[in-house]
């Protein structure tokens, strides 16, 4: 079953028979004053990929943040796999290792071999001996195919390429849902392709995916459910076909006008 | 004028000697203000006010204070004050490691400050500790983007060293005011001394600046 099958996306939200992975309940984020989010209630249910669209500015990567417990939420509460993140920075890091996140500017270690980028998780966190992380940062690297990088720095890869080893660096911890903010968007055109395919492939391996992105053909074909940010609020959430296809709210229509999305 | 070179013949074993105590005296200085400099920084850093406040006052005080008063103050004033008595050259080592850890702790910082925040938000997320990530991503990157300041560190501590030759410390300075005492050829022995600093601290730039450029990429997040 792929994950761009219209029948299941359009009849049932997927994973809908299963206990949610994230829900978000009226979560509210404010710097000083400022309102970054303004009662968000939403709900990420297993195997699911979920992107989050809307102008910039309008509080995708603060969710994002808010979800691995990187900001602490002002009101309101998110739930991972049924219990609200925890206060305290133990449990929190306890949290944040079953969730994997990528970053538009990769934020690979520039001092670390591509290999030993992808085995830090496991050697450090998990306490894994370093044999067997290299062995599992090794298929986690044919994975994404760059096998042959394996001992190259970083700075010797194109933007797409560590793009890739930062997914993989995710996956080595073997999370349960993965967020991934503007993955592509500091990318030359011509790596975006690859790195919108690695990604797409986790979605067919049913990995539960948040995906913050302006990549509108992506988000219609792979995502089950999307959700168009405005100013701290979700203005409009729906199947792909609804929100691109049918939008029901003039926001979203502008907002997808802007990007010069015709349908 | 005559020139006569020759005391600087009959005495090359002897300044070489003092050479190398000069060396040591600053490569030993520059290690220790490294490691003290690091726990500076970031106990400056990631520490309490009650941590942070001595040491910015610490760090406030050395900067301004000279190294000649420092040293001099250890070698003449510490033992009245406490009994102990320094071995010139730990007195000197102890000096410029006082002096010269306070503009590491500085270099430290600035160092870890200018790896932007995306670095440390990247080891959260994989479910490392602060800890870890001081250790395992900020210092790495800082000491590589380091490099050139310790560069100017170790180039200010050797020609710094020059001063222990007030406490008879018996480096490269000091021998050669032994060898003037002997041979009453002040031109001739210190302009020499001059070109040995010089020989010795312009190429020792150069080749820092040369390894950097080999390494800056591992540091360049
Ligand atoms: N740490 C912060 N301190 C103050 N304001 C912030 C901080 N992080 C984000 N913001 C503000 O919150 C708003 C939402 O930011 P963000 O979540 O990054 O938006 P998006 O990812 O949708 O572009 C922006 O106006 C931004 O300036
Ligand atoms: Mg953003």
């Amino acid at each position: 079953m792929s994950a761009d099958d219209p029948m299941l996306t359009s009849h049932q939200r997927r994973g809908a028979d299963l206990p949610p992975v994230v829900v978000y309940e009226e979560v509210r984020k404010l710097f000083g004053d400022f309102v970054a989010l303004d009662g968000v209630s939403i709900q990420v249910n297993q195997g699911e990929v979920m992107c989050l669209i809307g102008p910039s500015g309008s509080g995708k990567s603060t969710l994002l943040r808010c979800t691995n417990a990187l900001e602490v939420v002002s009101s309101g509460r998110v739930i991972f796999e049924g219990k609200p993140l925890p206060s305290n920075e133990t449990e929190a890091r306890k949290i944040r290792q079953r969730m994997g996140m990528v970053f538009q500017n990769f934020e690979l270690f520039p001092h670390k071999s591509t290999l030993d980028n992808v085995a830090i998780g496991p050697i450090t966190v998990l306490g894994m001996k370093e044999g067997d992380a290299r062995a599992r940062a090794m298929k986690l690297l044919d994975k994404v195919g760059l096998t042959d990088k394996a001992g190259s720095f970083p700075s010797s890869l194109s933007g797409g390429q560590q793009q890739r080893v930062a997914i993989a660096r995710a996956l080595a911890m073997e999370p349960d849902v993965m967020l991934f903010d503007e993955p592509t968007s500091a990318l030359d055109p011509e790596t975006i392709g690859e790195v919108l395919n690695v990604m797409k492939q986790l979605a067919e391996e049913g990995m539960t995916m948040i995906v913050v992105t302006h990549e509108m053909t992506f988000a219609r074909r792979v995502a089950n459910w999307v959700v168009v940010f405005d100013h701290g609020k979700v203005v409009e959430q729906g199947p792909p076909e609804q929100i691109f296809d049918a939008p029901t709210c003039d926001r979203t229509r502008d907002f997808l006008g802007h990007l010069g999305w015709n349908g | 004028m005559e020139l006569d070179f020759s005391p600087l013949l009959d005495s090359w074993g002897y300044l070489l000697g003092g050479l190398g105590i000069t060396v040591l005296l600053a490569v030993l200085t520059v290690l220790c203000s490294i490691v003290l400099g690091m726990a500076l920084s970031i106990g400056r850093i990631y520490g309490s006010a009650w941590l942070r406040i001595p040491i910015v006052f610490y760090i406030d005080t050395q900067r301004a204070i000279p190294v000649f008063v420092v040293l001099v103050w250890i070698y003449f004033a510490v033992p009245i004050l406490t009994g102990w008595n320094f071995h010139p050259f730990w007195a000197a080592l102890v000096a410029l490691t006082l002096n010269a850890s306070a503009y590491a702790a500085e270099i430290v910082r600035a160092g870890i400050e200018s790896i932007r925040p995306g670095q440390v938000r990247a080891g959260l997320a994989l479910g490392m500790s602060r800890a870890q990530i001081v250790r395992q991503v900020l210092l790495p990157q800082a000491l590589v983007r380091m490099l050139p300041s310790f560069g100017s560190l170790l180039t200010h501590t050797i020609k710094d060293t020059a001063i222990a030759a007030v406490i008879a410390v018996p480096e490269l300075m000091k021998r050669a005011e032994t060898v003037v005492g002997q041979s009453y050829r002040p031109i001739e022995v210190f302009t020499t001394i001059m070109f040995v600093y010089f020989i010795i601290l312009y190429p020792g730039s150069r080749l820092i600046e040369r390894l950097y450029q080999r390494v800056a990429h591992l540091g360049r997040s």
